[in-house]
């Protein structure tokens, strides 16, 4: 920039109450933007962290999500017959974890306990924590002798009665009573959204003679779709397939979720963008005379239209930033925890919004692109404009 | 530190509004030498503005020819005349057109941003420029904080900041008293006298002409008559 | 009047600024009209529901109806009990579940009497055990009519295959996601599939007023406590609320931008009158010198004000309000809200914000003008 950056930024001082106006707008669509694509990040990124390409799901054929879905023990016994699964070193028996879901009611801590969630109990044995790779226990694991269950940390955050030490009444008719002995976490996925028991003692609770769903690692050089393929033949006749394909298919309201918020950011940034070329050409009109000195002193066409676009900028980046911080600011104060039911699955995802560097940088890309769009109409105006003409307009 | 010489040859120039045709300039000729103070009147739209405008290269003209120094300026394009101007003219306007947000050095200074110098050879130039005009103790303040005669020196000293061969003024005193009209036109005076710039001046005030060695009439767009007189020895230098 | 029209192009850019975010408002009022609409009209239906109070997915023994029946001989305050079982029916060759319940053939015209069902189709409801009754939209989406047959494949155990034949098509949206069939129909052929389960997930009462719902919710759940048929008992709207949650609290969201709205078209208009009045200062004292009382001047600034206002906002809410009643979204299909629908308070609403909106930002640059000081303005061209 040729002028001083001073002289930019003080101009924006002069009529204070039309650039904290136009800032107030641009922070507005900072603000809303950022929130929006801070929650859009969060889904998405818990699905993306939630898949390992060599974890296959299970569920008898028909059955559209581990809820609805039940196997029964001989058919689960089939799975040890398929090829290519991962062994375990141990015991070089193959990585097959049965498992089973149930889901209980549990109030919302966000709302006071006012409403309540339907929070997946997963009923697994030892193999579960080897073919599920990114668990990790903090404080002890459930024993198989008492009624213990461990929590997914996310769960623990969001609903009420989850801490160690507390109790939970499970089982069919809700009687039976299991202490929470330690949490986990699953590298941010949907499991830590989970409480999860010894399976044996679950099936007992709810009276289950049937697993919900399997969960088996395929070898390291093995080829997913082969393996799907032979649980799918006769042998064995159960529904798999990768853990990314499973959780695709449970998002499809979250995708209409996504698609609102770009359709609203997109029409707020319009507006944004109307209204920094609505103020742009005011504060032309009332330079003309300034610049047309400046083409007298010998500042180009260029240097006006880049300086009045750079002006646009700099008022945009200053709401910019007052926008972000205030949604930062707001998700601090109210809260960033927000959850999700998924019809399908019939349990509650709980999630955080975080503010990514990624969304920051978004926010100042957009802030940069409003300003640049909404000023450089007038920008052009003030710049092709005759001189002489101008040197006339008192 | 001299100044050019001007040469105009059948000077036309014709503005366009809406599609009528206005001539202002019909045929002009003018000579100025290097280092003469002129003094440019005549009645409202004569075109005495738009003959400054050519001279400054701030436009150009419809047909004929407009020298000065070596430049050919009806030869220029837009941006030729923009680059042009900013190192060999210094305008100076009734109304002292200074930004209003950046302080008088600052305001002195915008010409030089146009090249590459350091900022400490910036800060000398304003300097000088200032100490010439008599406002070095007011380099910190804003227009605002100026008189209207301190106005116009702070537009007199960026004229003239870059050194140009020209100064090209407009009814430099239209806007001011007479005490400090006068305080301007010795400074102008100065300026030719001292660092021997060429000077062209419009006006108005019959007073004012009196500085120029020479005072050029223009009516309907040509040079009707011309005078000459004694050139005016610069008061005592730079007043406060 | 014409002051507007001197400047076109500022006047359409504030004019676009302001209508853009009044096309999202009257988007998300609807929506939040519609829900509060559908809450009325819950409330009106006086039903009550009773599931078990671990998770809707454990379902309760048949037995429970009559329990519940006989809390009340008299029928002093429920009219009836409708047992439902969740079937869960994909439409074959599709990843599509339907909202599909098997309901008690008995009561289910009776407890879910905003059906409207006609005494004839009360009479082929009862006759035909293959009957269902499905809602506007999927009915619409598959090209469903009244007397087509249709098959869902069941994703629970022991998901069946089960042929229905259609026998009425709902109009009202509350019930426009929804399939209803005949319980005895399902539990029949469960059993011939070797699964003999008759339990219900949910019996929906209709209550006789909002005091008999409450009284009958308390004694309720009072009565099954600490039985393995624990309850918990909520009225419909109670019920929904939870899987309204299923995209991310969108009556939240929607709300939420409302709000932002009002703030940014309030921002607009006031910034646009504002940047106005100060280009026009002379030309209102050439008004007031000319003899224009100080009152008048005020009401002329406001009046430009509401005008702008009330212009940004046609050229915003009537197109969004006519793209919506054309194209309603569906993606938004969820329990009781059949879509994004523009509802016509909401449209109505709008209007009146924008009208607000455009007085309260034009209140100051009006009361500057009438206090305008006429020389001093005029001063001011110089």
């Amino acid at each position: 920039m040729v002028l001083p950056f001073s002289y930019h930024w003080r101009n924006l001082f002069v009529r204070k109450t039309t650039t904290l106006m136009t800032l107030l707008v641009v922070a507005a669509v900072v603000g809303v933007f950022q929130w929006l694509l801070g929650f859009a990040d969060a889904i998405t990124d818990s699905f993306a962290v939630a898949t390992d390409p060599r974890k296959l799901i299970v569920l008898k054929p028909g059955a559209t999500a581990e809820s609805n879905s039940a196997i029964a023990i001989d058919e689960f016994n089939a799975l040890y017959q398929v090829a290519d699964l991962a062994r375990d070193p141990a015991t070089d028996r193959p990585l097959i974890s049965p498992e089973m879901i149930v889901q209980v009611s549990l109030p919302r801590l966000r709302d006071g306990g006012k409403t309540f969630a339907n929070v997946a109990v997963r009923g697994v044995t030892d193999e579960a924590f080897l073919v599920h790779r990114n668990i990790s226990l903090h404080g002890d694991g459930f024993s198989r002798a008492e009624r213990e269950v461990i929590v997914g940390q996310a769960a623990a955050r969001q609903f009420g009665g989850l801490e160690v030490g507390d109790v939970i009444h499970l089982g069919y008719a809700g009687d039976r009573v299991y202490r929470v002995v330690g949490t986990f976490s699953a590298g941010g996925g949907p499991m830590e959204s989970e409480i999860w028991g010894y399976l044996p003692s679950l099936m007992n609770a709810y009276n289950r003679t049937t697993y919900s769903s399997a969960g088996v690692l395929i070898a390291p050089e093995a080829d997913a779709k082969s393996v799907i393929a032979q649980i799918a033949g006769p042998a064995v006749e159960l529904s798999a397939m990768t853990e990314g394909d499973y959780w695709e298919a449970q998002t499809r309201l979250m995708a209409v979720y996504l698609g609102i918020s770009y359709v609203l950011v997109v029409i707020m940034s319009l507006a944004a963008v109307f209204s920094i070329a609505n103020t742009m050409f005011s504060v032309v009109a009332g330079r003309l005379g300034e610049i047309a000195m400046l083409r007298t002193i010998g500042f180009s066409r260029r240097h006006i239209l880049s300086g009045l676009i750079y002006e646009s900028v700099v008022l945009c980046t200053v709401g910019g930033a007052l926008g972000s911080a205030a949604c930062t600011a707001w998700l601090i104060g109210v809260g960033n925890t927000k959850d999700m039911f998924g019809a399908n699955t019939f349990t509650t995802m709980a999630f955080e919004i975080r503010m990514s560097g990624l969304i920051v940088g978004g926010s100042l890309g957009l802030v940069v692109l409003v300003g640049v769009l909404g000023a450089i109409v007038p920008a052009l105006r003030a710049a092709r404009m005759h001189v002489v003409m101008a040197l006339r307009t008192p | 530190m001299s100044g050019a010489d001007i040469e105009l040859r059948k000077v036309h120039k014709v503005y366009y509004k809406d599609r009528l045709e206005i001539p202002v300039l019909e045929g002009l000729d003018l000579d100025i030498a290097a280092g003469e103070f002129v003094v440019l009147m005549g009645p409202s739209g004569s075109g005495k503005s738009t003959l400054l405008h050519l001279i400054g290269a701030l436009d150009s003209p419809t047909a004929g020819s407009v020298r000065v120094g070596d430049a050919r300026l009806e030869t220029m394009s837009e941006r030729q005349r923009t680059a042009w101007r900013s190192r060999h003219v210094g305008f100076i306007f009734q109304m002292y057109h200074l930004v209003p947000v950046l302080t008088a050095a600052q305001n002195v200074e915008l010409p030089l941003l146009l090249f590459k110098m350091s900022a400490s050879d910036r800060r000398e130039r304003v300097k000088t420029a200032l100490d010439i005009v008599g406002l070095a103790e007011r380099a910190d303040h804003r227009p605002n904080q100026l008189s209207g005669g301190q106005e116009q020196r702070v537009a007199i000293a960026r004229a003239i900041v870059t050194d140009p061969d020209a100064i090209l003024a407009d009814e430099p005193t239209g806007d001011l008293d007479a005490k400090t009209s006068t305080e301007i036109l010795e400074l102008l005076n100065l300026l030719n006298a001292e660092f021997g710039k060429t000077i062209l001046m419009v006006t108005h005030d019959p007073r004012a002409a009196s500085y120029g060695r020479r005072t050029l009439h223009l009516d309907k767009g040509v040079l009707s008559r011309e005078e000459t007189r004694a050139v005016r020895p610069p008061a005592a230098a730079a007043s406060g | 009047m014409q002051n507007l029209r001197r400047n076109p192009l500022r006047m359409g850019l504030t004019a676009v600024a302001f209508a853009l975010p009044m096309a999202i408002f009257v988007a998300a009022i609807s929506f939040v009209v519609t829900l509060g609409e559908v809450a009325a009209h819950f409330q009106r239906q006086l039903r009550l529901g009773v599931h078990h109070r671990t998770t809707l997915t454990n379902p309760l023994p048949e037995g429970v109806r009559r329990k519940i029946e006989e809390l009340d001989p008299e029928r002093s305050r429920l009219t009836a009990v409708c047992g439902m079982r969740w079937f869960g029916g994909r439409v074959p060759d599709t990843q599509n579940t339907i909202t599909s319940l098997g309901a008690d053939v008995d009561t289910f015209p009776t407890v879910y009497s905003d059906v409207e069902m006609t005494p004839e189709e009360i009479e082929a409801w009862n006759r035909e055990r293959q009957g269902c009754v499905v809602g506007g939209n999927p009915a619409t989406l598959y090209g469903w009519e009244v007397g087509d047959r249709l098959v869902l494949e069941s994703t629970v155990p022991p998901y069946l295959k089960l042929e229905f034949r259609v026998l009425k098509v709902l109009d009202n949206k509350e019930r426009a996601n929804f399939f209803y069939f005949r319980r005895d129909y399902l539990v029949e052929s469960s059993k011939d599939a070797g699964l003999n389960d008759p339990r219900c997930n949910v019996f929906w009462i209709k209550c006789k007023s909002q005091a008999a719902l409450r009284s009958l919710q308390q004694e309720i759940d009072a009565l099954f406590a600490n039985s393995p048929d624990e309850t918990r008992s909520e009225d419909e709207n109670a019920f929904v609320a939870n899987f309204l949650q299923a995209a991310g609290d969108i009556p939240g969201l929607m709300r939420a931008m409302a709000v932002v709205v009002v703030f940014v078209i309030a921002l607009v208009a006031g910034n646009t009158m504002m940047m106005s009045f100060r280009e026009r200062t002379p030309e209102l004292a050439v008004f007031k010198a000319i003899g224009f009382q100080s009152g008048r001047v005020f009401l002329i600034v406001l009046a430009e004000s509401v005008m702008l206002a009330m212009f940004g906002a046609l050229i915003g809410i009537v197109p969004a309000a006519t793209v919506l009643y054309l194209f309603p979204p569906r993606g938004l299909a969820v329990g009781p809200i059949s879509g994004l629908e523009v509802s016509w308070i909401a449209v109505g609403g709008s209007f009146v914000i924008s009208l607000l909106v455009g007085i309260v930002s034009g209140l100051w640059p009006a009361y500057q003008a009438m206090r305008l000081q006429t020389t001093r303005a005029l001063r001011r061209t110089g």
